[in-house]
């Protein structure tokens, strides 16, 4: 898995390419949570995503609880199908703000 | 394969194939791949405790009708009461795995036996008429 950060205005753009797992979703934990801590708004591109676990469902939740408990924004975009297909088992679609392209996920207030 | 995270995206490559070979679509596969890896994931953590220095033994075969994983695993066995459904439509983080593995299976069974932990789950493949 390959996490890069780039600003947008104020905000925060993650991007993340690969496979989030159990191994590997601990680093990408460690990103959002440093991320949210400069930005007041983070919106992490899922798109070049191939393959997210549970523990990558957990970890978006932990980051959007951090967000909302520092009265920050976490958007989501670009879901892939096998993205969209984990968040449909996992029950998660209506909890995150999901957009398709960034410019949509940085106009929302 | 070991009890290591690493080898996670080793059998994913693995078990989508073949579950394309024995006849499911690709949104199939990719379910059928991650109620594995979800299976795996929780053997690493509740049976071994996150240490990559565990066993789990692993069979995928084709059946009559489907597709039946067995995993066997010497960590420490399964807390029932944890394993048992639970509603997860709320944001609590964890707890989602089980669910998956439940959801996407037909039928899914653990047993302590003298070998270890078994985990048996199976899928039947629904042939179009």
């Amino acid at each position: 898995m390959r996490i890069s950060i780039r600003d947008v205005g104020e905000a925060k753009i993650v991007e993340i390419e690969g496979d989030v797992d159990l191994g590997t979703s601990p680093d990408l934990r460690r990103a959002l949570f440093e991320t949210l801590l400069d930005a007041p708004k983070l919106a992490l591109n899922l798109a070049a995503i191939r393959y997210i676990d549970s523990s990558g469902i957990a970890t978006l939740l932990e980051a959007l609880q951090d967000s909302q408990r520092r009265n920050k924004q976490f958007v989501l975009f670009g879901l892939s199908p096998a993205v969209q297909q984990v968040f449909h088992l996992t029950h998660v679609v209506r909890i995150f703000r999901v957009f398709q392209t960034e410019e949509e996920a940085l106009g929302s207030a | 394969m070991p009890s290591d995270p690493r080898y996670l995206p080793v059998v994913r490559g693995a078990i989508g194939p073949l579950a394309a070979a024995v006849g499911w679509d690709e949104s199939d596969c990719r379910a059928i791949a991650l109620a594995l890896d979800e299976a795996l994931a929780n053997i690493i953590r509740h049976a071994y405790h996150n240490r990559a220095d565990g066993l789990i033994e692993l069979e995928c075969r084709e059946s009559a009708d489907g597709l039946e994983i067995t995993l066997l695993d010497t960590g420490d066995a399964p807390d029932r009461t944890k394993i048992c459904a639970r509603a997860i439509a709320c944001d609590r983080p964890g707890g989602r795995g089980t669910h998956i593995i439940k959801d996407v299976m037909d039928t899914v069974s653990y047993q302590a036996t003298p070998a270890g932990n078994r985990f048996v789950a199976t899928k039947r493949l629904r042939k179009m008429v």
